[in-house]
């Protein structure tokens, strides 16, 4: 079961809320399919500059593996209050711990509550993951 | 690439399967590749930056595919790995009346690979296609929004650019990229039940295209790493 202080997109990023304002990152599962357990695999990952408005769903960023690229989308609507730059320089915390340290994005919600969004909880993520692994 | 963006971003249920060649001939870059580390820009007849990654290419004697369908269609269900050993093994198997025996590479690198190089080809992982000791397809993915763009190119031919990689032409003389594309189309549907749309482009899809036409070659698109 994956963290249930948290929601989570059907394109797999992850937001919790921590205090004013909210982490957004991508789960495991968005991780497995870029490099498939290799974490050598992921070469690149691009964030946006802190100061940056984002809509629910926007692209914030995009993330590269030796045979794909993939866009990060914004979980929920808010601005960039700080990146997490130890992505840049060790991938590598993205395999080794996607909930924790591997957070991407500091953001100020635009909304103070998350509630009633299309975000799922852990439990209706783990049903949506169940569909999409082959 | 414009239309390939336009049928990556049109969200059609069906999946779209495109065949095309290149007039002139053109150097691509992946998406985050750095235009300094390239080599050879000079000497293609144009340049663009993909919307997929990994390495350049020099699409010249070759015959270029396009796929993009939901990131839930049987050929991309699951790990990106997964679908590029799916769409190889139909490659392979498209290869077979050709009298070309093409394999994934495996664990043990081939005599085309060169760590210094930019170049697509001259790079290979496990899942790669091989034959004569060298890597003869090139792969590429965007995923984005729940859905996939796979890019694939198969060296009829090769360049200066490219350097010594595996050819369809060493094999068959004369080869007609038509015919290549018609047992590939075959082999995918025969092993995944894809079935691909048949008609063109819907007026949305050409219109998408039109307006993004000039920048995947624009100088600040092609320079901006």
């Amino acid at each position: 079961m994956r963290p249930d202080d948290r929601k989570y997109t059907r394109t797999h990023e992850w937001v919790k809320i921590d205090g004013d304002s909210a982490l957004v990152g991508i789960t495991d599962f968005a991780v497995q399919e870029l490099c498939s357990g290799n974490e050598g695999d992921l070469v690149y990952c691009d964030l946006p500059e802190p100061g940056r408005a984002l809509e629910v769903g926007e692209t914030f960023g995009e993330i590269e593996s030796v045979k794909a690229v993939a866009d990060l989308n914004a979980p929920i609507a808010g601005t960039v209050l700080e990146v997490n730059v130890e992505i840049e320089e060790h991938l590598e915390v993205l395999a080794n711990d996607p909930f924790g340290r591997g957070w991407m994005v500091k953001i100020q919600p635009k909304s103070k509550s998350i509630d009633g969004s299309d975000l799922l909880d852990a439990a209706a993520y783990e049903k949506h993951v169940a569909t999409q692994e082959h | 690439m414009a239309l390939d963006e336009a049928f990556l971003r049109a969200g059609e249920p069906r999946p779209t399967l495109r065949f095309y060649t290149w007039r002139p001939d053109t150097l691509s870059l992946g998406y985050f590749q750095r235009w300094a580390d390239l080599a050879g820009q000079e000497q293609a007849g144009a340049v663009v930056r993909r919307l997929t990654g990994g390495g350049a290419i020099h699409h010249a004697a070759e015959l270029t595919f396009s796929i993009a369908a939901s990131a839930a269609h049987p050929l991309f269900q699951g790990e990106v790995r997964a679908s590029y050993e799916r769409i190889h093994d139909a490659l392979a198997a498209a290869l077979l009346p050709l009298g070309v025996a093409a394999a994934r590479r495996g664990e043990r690198p081939v005599a085309s690979d060169d760590p210094r190089s930019a170049m697509c080809f001259r790079h290979s992982t496990a899942v790669d296609l091989v034959w004569n000791g060298a890597k003869g397809v090139g792969s590429a993915q965007r995923r984005t929004g729940g859905r996939v763009l796979h890019h694939g190119s198969i060296k009829i031919g090769t360049t200066p650019i490219e350097g010594p990689i595996a050819t369809l032409g060493a094999r068959v003389p004369d080869l007609d990229p038509r015919r290549l594309a018609s047992l590939l189309e075959t082999a995918l549907a025969a092993r995944w039940g894809a079935s691909f749309r048949r008609e063109d482009p819907s007026p949305a899809e050409l219109e998408h295209a039109l307006a993004r036409a000039s920048f995947y070659s624009s100088p600040a698109h092609l320079r901006r790493r």
